[in-house]
């Protein structure tokens, strides 16, 4: 077995007296997409927050490449190799397309000539080659999304996470997205995404970790995780199911 | 390429020629002050304009300059072609300090910090007796005159040395902004404008880039403000340390347009011209000789208080431009160009 590129040991984050994580564990070899899901609340966001360095965990260890991150801020994080989006866009409205993605790429290089270089590259695999003097305020959400990616993309990490890419897009944009995951995939980067659109969680991942209320319900692959009763009561709210 | 250098080239050769026609000293003083207003804007423009931190607190290092090169001259006899240099230094450092301090916070509680260090400063230069002179501010005693060798480039005593230093330090300032647009340092801080979370999340320090930012706009704010206390030979804290001086020069950058880099540039001619006029009653003069009666009610009205209502009308101003214009002048002009090539 590879030695896995994230680990999240243990990982445990409160707000007050509100248990955001409990005891979270799990590991992602490199390579591989790993899906997270769970209802509304159960704690998703809050983890890509610890693992990326926006709020450390109350408790626990993240490793990634082996070497401890959590603690560090965003920014080391990112130089590390580990790129996330954001669910709530966030687009930098008043630059174009292109200046955004330039941003990202100018993490790995002083010259803005070999960022904008790098810029064009990762704007034509998600396929806004064409909107590149647009503002990025001004796109519609689908296209907002695929400019987070390619952003991310920029950075040239080795692993990155995906919030919600899918969310609030119709089928079409969808379909990209998904299109778009396993793309990336095929070039070696490791992913980890939270979704709630199923079919889309069991076309793209290769393993689930599912969360609910904060502890992690149920890991293993998209059959077992479909075929898992505890998995459907969560999310139908049968709490005899959820509590075991 | 060839556009931008027709746009920049030729205004700049006329401003350098332009002492050879124009030999009123009044008219040069007023392109004197519209470099210095020109210099402070371009100064403000790269922490608030590109990196969006409205620090209303930049008269702190417009009075270092200004004291800094003057104290040096006064008690240590630094000539102020050096001890300008000097000023300029502290005026960075104390950059440095103040931004670790008031960077940790954001939006308006950075706003809020800004001012009170900048309060903080003047009152330390008014209480500070010994080295300041407290409110009795120092008269400049006379300048050494710069030479080259024993060739005499200038003696100081006409507007026209000053004219040129002027000129050179709004184009620096110009120049700064543009240098920094163009690079690194630029994307960052734009991006950190547009949204600090995101920013960060794509690997920027934040506040190694807003220092960054913060100590190349103080240090050229503070070139402004020392070259400035010299051309007006005299400083107490209220002139140099004020919180209008760091209103005006935030209000040169909001009128003209943030961030861009020819924004400062028309803000300083706006208002400078604006106080100018409303300084000398020019407004009043020119109503007069459009047909008002100057012993009219109204007539006599304006001429009695109109020159000194010139914070009220420069409040009106900037209402309407907030208003009306949000992204200042050149945001306004370059979306009306967008909106037509777009239609054509």
């Amino acid at each position: 077995m590879t030695a896995p590129l994230l680990e999240v040991r243990n990982v445990s984050r409160f707000f007050g007296g509100v248990k955001a994580n409990l005891d979270v564990s799990f590991s992602v070899e490199p390579g591989i997409v790993l899906g997270l899901i769970g209802p509304n609340g159960a704690g998703k966001t809050t983890l890509f927050n610890c693992i990326t360095g926006f709020f450390p965990p109350s408790r626990g260890e993240i490793f990634f490449e082996g070497k401890r991150i959590d603690g560090l801020s965003p920014d080391q994080v990112c130089r590390l190799g580990m790129a996330r989006t954001w669910q709530k866009v966030r687009p930098l409205a008043r630059l174009t397309v292109l200046d955004n993605a330039v941003v990202g790429a100018l993490l790995r290089t002083g010259s803005v000539r070999k960022a904008r270089e790098l810029a064009h590259q990762q704007l034509r695999i998600v396929g806004l080659e064409a909107k590149e003097s647009a503002l990025a305020g001004a796109l519609p959400i689908g296209e907002r999304k695929k400019l987070e990616l390619a952003r991310v993309l920029a950075t040239q990490p080795r692993m990155i996470l995906l919030d919600e890419v899918m969310g609030g897009l119709n089928a079409r944009e969808s379909e990209d997205l998904i299109g778009l995951i396993l793309d990336v995939k095929k070039r070696g980067l490791t992913q980890v995404v939270i979704e709630h659109d199923m079919k889309a969680i069991v076309r793209t991942c290769d393993r689930i970790v599912v969360l609910n209320s904060g502890e992690k319900l149920a890991e293993g692959s998209p059959q077992e995780i479909v075929n898992d009763p505890r998995v459907m009561a969560a999310y139908l709210g049968d709490s005899t199911g959820a509590k075991q | 390429m060839k556009a931008i250098a027709l746009y920049w080239g030729l205004p700049l050769l006329a401003l350098l020629l332009l002492p050879l026609w124009i030999k009123s000293p009044y008219a040069l003083h007023i392109f004197i002050l519209l470099f210095i207003g020109i210099a402070t804007g371009e100064s403000w423009n790269v922490i608030g304009g590109f990196a969006g931190q409205y620090s209303v607190g930049h008269s702190a290092y417009y009075g270092l300059g200004a004291y800094g090169a003057f104290i040096l001259l006064q008690y240590r006899h630094v000539a102020p072609w050096f001890g300008v240099w000097v000023a300029v230094a502290i005026g960075g450092a104390i950059a440095v300090l103040i931004g670790s301090i008031t960077f940790r916070l954001r939006g308006p509680y950075f706003v809020l910090a800004s001012i009170a260090v900048a309060e903080i400063i003047r009152l330390a230069a008014l209480n500070w007796k010994d080295l300041t002179n407290g409110a009795e501010g120092i008269l400049a005693s006379d300048l050494p005159p710069l030479q080259l060798g024993t060739y005499l480039i200038t003696d100081w005593s006409s507007k026209l040395p000053y004219y040129y230093m002027g000129l050179a330090m709004a184009l620096f300032c110009v120049g700064v902004n543009f240098a920094v647009k163009k690079s690194k340092l630029g994307y960052y801080l734009m991006a950190i404008r547009e949204d600090q979370d995101a920013a960060h999340s794509l690997g920027i320090p934040l506040t190694t880039y807003k220092n960054a930012a913060l100590v190349i706009s103080a240090a050229c704010t503070a070139l402004a403000g020392s070259f400035a206390a010299f051309y007006i030979g005299f400083i107490e804290p209220q002139q140099v340390f004020g919180i209008d001086v760091s209103v005006q020069l935030v209000l040169i950058a909001i009128i003209g347009g943030i961030g861009t880099v020819t924004g400062p540039l028309i803000g300083a001619v706006v208002l400078v011209l604006l106080s100018e006029a409303l300084r000398s009653n020019l407004i009043a003069e020119g109503l007069f000789k459009l047909g008002l009666s100057q012993t009219s009610a109204a007539g006599a009205f304006l001429k009695e208080n109109l020159a000194h209502a010139h914070v009220l009308i420069y409040g009106i101003l900037v209402i309407v431009v907030i208003l009306y214009m949000p992204e200042g002048f050149v945001g306004f002009i370059s979306a009306r160009l967008r909106r037509k090539a777009a239609a054509k």
